[in-house]
């Protein structure tokens, strides 16, 4: 079992031998007409890895700029645009669609024993979408910027002269591929399990992609609203954001945050699937607590729509209500700490190999709970006082975004790489990549939690200079993390051209893609129908 | 690929490769129609809490505001898209019955009751646009004792427009659905489509039926 | 819910529910009575009552439409819950905002009766007193902002 192919020994190895998804159709009219979920996966992929490296190269700016106080390389102006573009790419054209859009497309039929989805044809709508939302989106780059940040605040946003209706209208767009995609995993899983496919017999990852869904869907239209409005208070003034027509600003933050903040469990939950599988497959173990770990992410999506005030406790919010969501805060703690003490319980006993997904699997326990335990100082109403808006805020999100979901996503691609390409990378490369990347995070963001106690506000184009150090110090963590990002494309493209050809179950996982689906899959997954007679991590554990 | 996509005569109707049975494609379908009306109900819904939280602030303004709404016109466009509702309704059952000349008659009827709606729809906004009942800054109407009757003409129209919206997105699906069958692609064996249209068309009366007494009876 | 159900069933054809004729009728007959119902009761004033029976009545009418219009009632019980849950989450919506809107400006009335002077905040309050004792002999260079 198990086998890991020694990738390098096989350089320049024949191309994966029989028809599969990939080869089965040619030319770019297949793809773009395609209905396969794999193959709407794999552009799902593409192109949130393009959007993925955009902000980061926004991102690498920034932080070019905040090298030294005042003007390092863009003025101050552009330097507002650079934010409000890394913070609106990431979060709406990479990090919502990133693991539901691309690896979720690909695995959700896979992993159920299905042929596709539910809606093949709505699942290429929303790729569409994904793609008219990113240009509308993008185009404000050549229409003037947008400086707002990416929470489009009023009263700002409706009276900023850059180009905010663009951007809204795009992001707008965004969020119907994003209810797409949730509803039809809703319903794939309810109606296109395989026989014997009972809902406790699921790998975590589908709860967790199940618990997605719901909030994408119980979320986004709220986020359509907000966005209707904004653009009507901008071209019409009709002034129910307005304090001088009788509106309020504040009820703005309520509607953005009722969507945006159950999004940052559209973004998170995802990767806590990923993470419990690549834990229980890359340490040959079953996973402690099933169903602690499945309901936890149903609690996470439900109790995650309680919280949004804590983002306005200084907004002018009433007590009342900042009290209340201050302490609704600390239940939401509750099922992500479930998670992680199940993690690690699974880890314990475990026949742990240090696979690059595993590796990133470390990272993300690690920097996760980070992140994780620095969300409850913020939550505390009078800690926050002190630190909203400082960069101890940005350090927190960065490490439950990047640190949890990116790192999960990256841990999730290596993961099924082989299974997504036929293809092989080299392990030694990559666990050179995720040190880096473990490092470069660490130097980057931890930094940035001791500038915010010191006073650092967050989206400012100066500072003063005895924050100049950390500063520095920070902007060297991100060039780690540029190297690192780098690393990983090298060998993720080597691998098509000239990786080792992947074996159908490198890891020894149990789950369905590893025991009945070829690497790469065939065009309907399967050659024979799958019956499922047992649960997805039952491990010869005496064996090993 | 499933077998929506085809112009299938009815008897050609075949189950999409990637479900068991006939069964569970209605199903699933139904089901993800439930789930898009989901959406609708919190798009709307976020209005409904602009409303909500406007009118207790600024109750009497809201009061004074409404009584420039016509009763009357909003009592005669409920009854449209309640015999609307109804017509959908009979439509998907003759669908069930296969009795396709029925159904694209029916909804036919349906489709003219919506053109009925937005042209009462249409006179109102006239009406409003007239008088200068406007949101925000365009609100120039005198004669007002509250400072914020604006703010009610913005839920106003943000609520009537957005279902307004539906109702010509409705139309455009109607459209497409007596093409369809006209063509009989519906039968008992497969109407899905018109099924489904049935649902979003009830959820754009249910709006309804909250908004005419939030918006026309009590401001 | 029952995807593999019957996986034999492939190609078995799909029987649609027919409701009788009359219960369509008669729904429509109650919304429009119900409809006149709320009309009629708008031109008496129950004071603050009236937003509640106008949302009771177009509550019992969009049930109908739900449960009879929409075949909910003879639907799966899932597609039900689904509708329920998003009505909850409405529910969730409007009250939390409205748990802001509607307290706003509790604690004006405190600040204005002992209001905080912002050089000195915690000037002549225990968390003075107890700083002072922790800090014992210490010379504090003013209350104002740490220096540079």
């Amino acid at each position: 079992m198990s086998v890991i192919a020694a990738d390098d020994d096989l350089e320049g190895a024949p191309r994966p031998r029989g028809t599969n998804y990939i080869n089965a159709e040619r030319g770019i009219v297949s793809w773009l007409t395609t209905v396969d979920h794999k193959r709407i996966g794999l552009m799902y992929l593409g192109s949130v890895l393009v959007a993925f490296a955009l902000g980061g190269f926004f991102a690498l700016l920034l932080r070019l700029e905040l090298l030294s106080p005042g003007h390092t390389i863009m003025s101050a102006n552009q330097y507002n645009q650079a934010f409000t573009l890394h913070g609106a790419v990431m979060t709406f054209l990479f990090i919502i669609p990133s693991i539901p859009g691309a690896l979720g497309n690909f695995l959700v039929p896979i992993l159920l024993g299905a042929k596709d989805v539910a809606f093949p044809r709505l699942n290429l709508l929303s790729l569409y979408l994904y793609w008219i939302g990113a240009i509308f989106t993008l185009s404000s780059i050549v229409t003037g910027g947008l400086d707002t940040g990416w929470t489009f605040y009023v009263p700002y946003a409706s009276t900023t002269n850059t180009s905010v209706l663009s951007v809204t209208f795009g992001i707008f767009v965004l969020g119907f591929s994003s209810v797409l995609t949730g509803l039809n995993f809703i319903v794939t899983m309810h109606k296109l399990r395989a026989p014997g496919m009972t809902w406790y017999r699921m790998p975590l990852i589908l709860w967790s992609l199940y618990a997605t869904s719901i909030v994408q869907i119980l979320a986004t239209p709220v986020l359509a609203i907000t966005l209707l409005l904004l653009m009507a208070e901008r071209v019409f003034h009709i002034g129910i954001f307005d304090p001088a027509l009788g509106g309020d600003p504040v009820l703005y933050q309520h509607f953005f945050w009722f969507y945006s903040h159950p999004a940052v469990y559209i973004m998170i939950l995802p990767g806590m699937g990923i993470i419990s599988e690549l834990i229980a497959v890359h340490a040959q173990r079953k996973i402690f607590g099933y169903k602690a770990i499945a309901f936890s992410s149903v609690a996470i999506a439900l109790v995650g729509f309680l919280v949004w005030g804590h983002h306005m406790f200084v907004s002018g919010q009433s007590e009342v209500a900042a009290t209340i969501f201050s302490f609704l805060t600390f239940i939401v703690a509750v099922p992500s700490g479930i998670k992680v003490f199940n993690w690690v319980s699974t880890l314990y006993g475990g026949s742990i190999k240090f696979t690059a997904p595993m590796l990133f699997a470390m990272c993300f326990l690690f920097l996760f709970t980070i992140g994780g335990l620095t969300g409850l100082f913020l939550g505390m109403l009078s800690v926050d006082m002190h630190l909203h808006d400082t960069y101890f805020v940005v350090a927190h999100f960065h490490y439950v975004m990047m640190g949890g979901t990116v790192t999960a996503f990256l841990g999730g691609l290596h993961h099924w790489w082989p299974k997504m390409t036929g293809r092989m990378y080299s392990q030694k490369l990559a666990a050179v990549a995720a040190a880096l990347y473990f490092i470069g995070f660490n130097v980057t963001f931890f930094s940035q939690f001791i500038l915010g106690t010191r006073g650092m506000p967050r989206r400012y184009y100066n500072y003063l200079d005895q924050f100049q150090p950390l500063h520095a110090f920070s902007t060297f963590g991100s060039w780690l993390l540029g190297v690192g990002f780098l690393l990983m494309l090298y060998y993720l493209l080597k691998s098509l051209k000239s990786g080792a050809i992947a074996p159908q179950n490198p890891w020894g996982g149990k789950s369905l893609e590893w025991t009945d689906a070829a690497s790469p899959p065939v065009t309907e997954n399967f050659e024979h129908r799958p019956v499922v007679t047992e649960g997805p991590y039952e491990f010869n554990e005496g064996k090993s | 690929m499933s077998a929506t996509d085809k112009p299938a005569r009815e008897n050609e109707f075949q189950v999409a490769h990637h479900f068991d049975s006939a069964d569970v494609q209605f199903d699933a379908g139904r089901m993800g129609i439930w789930l898009f009306l989901v959406t609708e109900i919190l798009l709307f819904g976020g209005l409904f809490c602009a409303f909500a939280v406007f009118r207790s602030w600024y109750y009497a303004d809201f009061v004074e505001a409404h009584h420039h709404l016509n009763r009357v016109m909003g009592a005669v466009n409920t009854v449209v898209l309640i015999c609307s509702s109804l017509t959908m309704a009979l439509a998907v059952r003759s669908a069930q019955m296969s009795k396709t000349k029925l159904t694209s008659l029916l909804i036919g009827v349906t489709l003219a009751l919506s053109c009925v709606f937005l042209t009462i729809k249409f006179f109102e906004y006239s009406h409003k646009f007239h008088e200068g009942l406007l949101p925000g800054r365009y609100f120039t109407a005198e004669g007002f004792h509250g400072h914020h009757a604006g703010i009610f003409f913005a839920v106003y129209f943000m609520m009537t427009g957005i279902h307004g919206i539906h109702i010509l997105i409705g139309m455009g699906l109607m459209i497409w659905l007596l093409r369809r069958n006209m063509r009989g692609e519906f039968s008992s064996r497969y109407y899905a489509p018109v099924e489904g249209f049935g649902l979003y068309w009830h959820l754009v009366d249910l709006v309804w039926i909250y908004l005419f007494p939030l918006l026309y009876l009590i401001g | 819910m029952d995807a593999h159900a019957n996986p034999a069933a492939h190609g078995k054809d799909h029987v649609p529910h027919v409701l009788p004729l009359s219960t369509y009728l008669k729904t429509w007959g109650a919304l429009l009575v119900l409809t006149a119902v709320t009309v009629g009761a708008s031109y008496v004033n129950f004071g603050a009552a009236n937003l509640w029976i106008a949302l009771l009545i177009a509550s019992v009418k969009a049930a109908t439409v739900a449960l009879v219009f929409m075949h909910l009632y003879y639907d799966h019980k899932f597609h039900a819950v689904i509708f329920g849950v998003s009505l909850v989450f409405l529910a969730i919506f409007i009250i939390f905002t409205m748990f802001d809107t509607q307290t706003r400006g509790r604690a004006d009335g405190i600040e204005r009766e002992r209001p905080a002077d912002i050089k000195a905040p915690f000037a002549g309050t225990q968390a003075e007193q107890k700083l002072k004792e922790q800090r014992g002999a210490l010379k504090i260079p003013g209350e104002s902002a740490p220096t540079p």
